[in-house]
């Protein structure tokens, strides 16, 4: 008894100073070390849209014909050039030489055809399919071109076809292998999946850029705990943190050897009404709303300043987004909230329950509209579930108003389509506006620039006012870098196609 | 060991076993918000019909019941399912995350476990002095203490004392043993700090107890060392109370390295069961909480078991 109680110190004693002396050198040079919040939802491009997926495949594995650049263009991808006829019913594209999988076999024509079938199918399901709406067939009459026939002109298809991954023939009707196994033409390739601890991807020899990417690999580590990516990040056992909030970047910023590169979001907060029905079945009450919305205050209180008040379009879109300026409702003006409530004819205060995305930055948002709601004539209660009641609610449109964040896009009929057209895939605030919907699908057939400039600067109007949706701030997007990451670009649609490109200096 | 002691304690197992596999079927089933939803998250442009196909897909839109009685009987045939968002099969999934665990959980119970003995007999023996005072206020706080947080204290500590020891995430064994040991060893200390704590007090007025006790004073009387008089006499007593606590302790454990796991980026059981009920993963979800509830009730029958070895009475207790 007596050994062991020494031996259990002296065991101790030596665990502790392991820890101390045993420091493991650093990660290999040639592998970029990421680290992200989450597991990704699996793999499948066409399947899993959310933000944890998209970003690790997208732009790394997986490539379109289309890609949108850093100035948010939307440029050749795998095509390398394409002519539309002049009725803007057929797009013809030129695929580039020498494409290749990563299983090692060609891509061509045929597989650009099977992808756009693939998301079109039934038995796949894919939510991307909306984006193809416009598509009537695809055709390849040789290996290198791939002929579009539409149903009717689609402005927004060139950007659409940006998100739609080129994956090889034989996944057609393959419903569960590219959820674990993603097989595309991108810069990197597969490499092993270890679920909840890291996905590991390395360089596609066959890569069309020649010379790309620079590094052998990438590797995407699953690190949940903020601070815990923090110190991995200061530490230099990861390289890179993509796409952090605003307090990680503040809190980062100014580190030794620490990086931080930032750009405007796509992605914007809201507040969400539910037209169908009181209060906000009204338009004063949903006026009232926005006028009773400090949105500079909350840029300061929930996002450290890091953000801008916005309309409805991010303003990175330089060519689409109108001034929010220009929306008198943009002013913050409580006693102009309280007597538009009195015109509505409601019973003040005007109670709601607030339903709210179960995230940090939402969260914040949401103290504050509640406080500034609750100054300007109304009474809001917050409810924050747990992320799957919380979808379930917003798909069933179960609720008065929900603070949330919506993604982004670079074109306009992305963001408006689906939302606020009558009888959208996404319109869960039950909105239906015969003028917009003309406006709508005006944007969407027309392809002179100027008319669908003319047509979604209307659109924004009525939307910004007495729309079913308050924007309220578009974020700072923010990637920390250590100092010795080269070449990486931040691209606000979260792409993290730039990899290809980084160097880590010694 | 009896027979009939056996055969009641593995009856026991199976009752447990079935009876949690269905609450955890029902109640994961119960929280609004399905795998479909969840995957698709509040953003993606697509009809109720694709969802519903997507629903088919993965047989979501069973009756529970019938999804339960297909799942029950796949499991008997040792077939667990297969991930509903990666479609491998759970049990290879479930298989790659027990082992930094087990790791984990081992070195924890080791380090609590086994200092614990050390530290109560030390605090019994030092009673009165202003040392105890110390060492019951250090337990206190190691009690109180959570372990997450004393997790990201020791990486924050760490990360500015010594900025490039690689000590995150989890290096396989096979690949790099020292790195293996390195890595788990501060997770562990924060998952085994309350468990010390909490043994040593209990080691502490065992010993305190039995150095009461009448055959100690006749022990002493005879004039046995001081030493034997501790370990051989009064410590063998205290110990019955501590085997049994060690058995719950090892539950606290698996519940503790959930926490600990997200903190240190662990790739273990604790995150694969967070993952899978944040993705309503259901057949990972059933088949993992079925290993890990399996793992409890192990425990403590071999708790049990030990028991029965060190105290010949509850032997004779188990034959009626």
């Amino acid at each position: 008894m007596r050994k062991n109680w020494q031996g259990a110190l002296v065991l101790g004693a030596l665990m502790a100073s392991c820890t101390m002396a045993l420091a493991i050198p650093a990660a290999t040079a040639q592998t970029i070390e990421m680290a992200v919040d989450g597991s990704p939802a699996g793999l499948d491009p066409h399947i899993v849209t959310a933000f944890n997926s998209t970003t690790i495949v997208g732009g790394t594995i997986y490539e379109g014909l289309t890609v949108i650049d850093k100035d948010l263009r939307t440029v050749p991808g795998l095509a390398e050039s394409w002519t539309v006829s002049p009725d803007g019913l057929t797009y013809t594209f030129r695929l580039r030489a020498n494409l290749t999988f990563h299983d090692g076999k060609p891509a061509e024509a045929a597989d650009v055809v099977a992808s756009f079938n693939r998301v079109m199918s039934a038995t796949i399901a894919s939510p991307l399919a909306s984006r193809l709406a416009a598509l009537d067939k695809a055709a390849a009459p040789d290996a290198r071109t791939v002929v579009l026939t539409l149903k009717e002109p689609s402005a927004p298809l060139l950007t659409a076809l940006a998100s739609i991954a080129i994956v090889p023939r034989a996944f057609e009707a393959d419903k569960d292998s590219l959820q674990r196994a993603p097989v595309g033409t991108g810069p990197f390739k597969f490499k092993e999946w270890q679920p909840n601890s890291f996905i590991a991807l390395e360089k596609h020899a066959g890569y069309w850029n020649a010379g790309k990417p620079a590094v052998s690999g990438v590797k995407f580590n699953i690190v949940p705990e903020s601070a815990t990516r923090q110190v991995g990040l200061t530490s230099g056992q990861y390289s890179i943190l993509p796409n952090i909030d605003a307090a990680t970047a503040l809190q980062l910023r100014g580190r030794p050897n620490v990086r931080i590169v930032d750009t405007l979001e796509l992605a914007y907060t809201l507040i969400g009404m539910n037209v169908s029905k009181p209060p906000f079945d009204n338009a004063k009450v949903r006026e009232a709303l926005n006028y009773a919305i400090n949105r500079a205050e909350i840029v300061q209180a929930a996002l450290f300043g890091a953000g801008v008040p916005g309309g409805s379009l991010s303003p990175a879109l330089k060519d689409w987004a109108v001034d929010p300026a220009t929306f008198p409702c943009f002013k913050h003006d409580p006693a102009k909230a309280q007597a538009l409530l009195r015109e509505a004819g409601v019973t003040t205060p005007v109670a709601i329950t607030l339903l709210v995305l179960p995230r940090q930055d939402i969260r914040d948002i949401a103290q504050v509209v509640q406080q500034q709601l609750n100054r300007a004539g109304f009474r809001v209660e917050l409810r924050i579930p747990e992320i799957g009641q919380f979808v379930q609610d917003w798909r069933n449109s179960n609720f008065d108003a929900f603070a949330s964040t919506n993604a982004g896009s670079t074109d306009p009929d992305d963001y408006y389509y689906r939302t606020f057209r009558t009888g959208g895939s996404t319109n869960v605030f039950k909105y239906s506006n015969p003028t917009l919907d003309a406006l709508l699908d005006a944007g969407r057939r027309e392809t002179a620039m100027p008319a669908r400039k003319a047509a979604y600067d209307r659109a924004q109007a009525i939307l910004a006012c007495e729309g079913p949706a308050a924007t309220l701030t578009y974020g700072q997007l923010f990637t920390a870098t250590r100092t010795n990451v080269q070449g990486f670009d931040i691209i606000a649609n979260r792409s993290l196609m730039s990899l290809m490109n980084v160097t880590l200096a010694r | 060991m009896s027979r009939s002691f056996l055969r009641t304690r593995f009856a026991d197992l199976a009752i447990v076993l079935v009876g949690v596999s269905m609450l955890t079927f029902l109640m994961i089933r119960l929280v609004p918000g399905d795998a479909v939803a969840i995957m698709l998250g509040a953003n993606a442009e697509v009809t109720a019909e694709r969802m519903a196909e997507m629903r088919a897909r993965m047989g979501l839109d069973l009756p529970i019941p019938v999804q339960y009685a297909q799942w029950l009987g796949a499991v008997l045939t040792g077939d667990f399912g297969t991930s509903l968002w990666t479609g491998q099969p759970v049990i290879g999934e479930i298989a790659k995350h027990v082992w930094p665990t087990l790791q984990l959980t081992g070195l924890s119970l080791l380090l609590g476990a086994g200092l614990a003995v050390p530290l109560g007999v030390a605090m019994a023996r030092l009673r009165g002095g202003w040392q105890e005072t110390a060492l019951q206020i250090a337990s206190v706080v190691g009690l109180t203490v959570p372990s997450f947080w004393l997790g990201i204290m020791m990486i924050l500590g760490l990360a500015t004392l010594a900025p490039d020891l690689q000590m995150l995430g989890y290096v396989p064994f096979a690949s790099d043993p020292l790195g293996n040991f390195t890595r788990l060893l501060l997770p562990a200390i924060a998952l085994a700090l309350p468990i010390l704590a909490n043994l040593a007090r209990l080691v502490r007025s065992a010993m305190l107890d039995a150095l009461q006790q009448d055959y100690v004073r006749t022990a002493r009387a005879k004039g046995v060392s001081e030493r034997s008089v501790l370990f051989k006499h009064a410590l063998r007593n205290a110990l019955i109370p501590f085997v049994t606590s060690v058995g719950i302790m090892t539950g606290y454990l698996l519940g503790g390295a959930i926490v600990v796991e997200q903190v240190f980026a662990i790739p273990g059981l604790g995150r694969l069961i967070l993952g899978a009920i944040s993705e309503r993963n259901y057949p990972l979800l059933q088949a993992a909480i079925l290993l890990v509830t399996s793992g409890f009730v192990v425990a403590n029958f071999a708790v049990d078991l030990l028991y029965a070895v060190i105290d010949p009475r509850v032997r004779l207790e188990g034959r009626l």
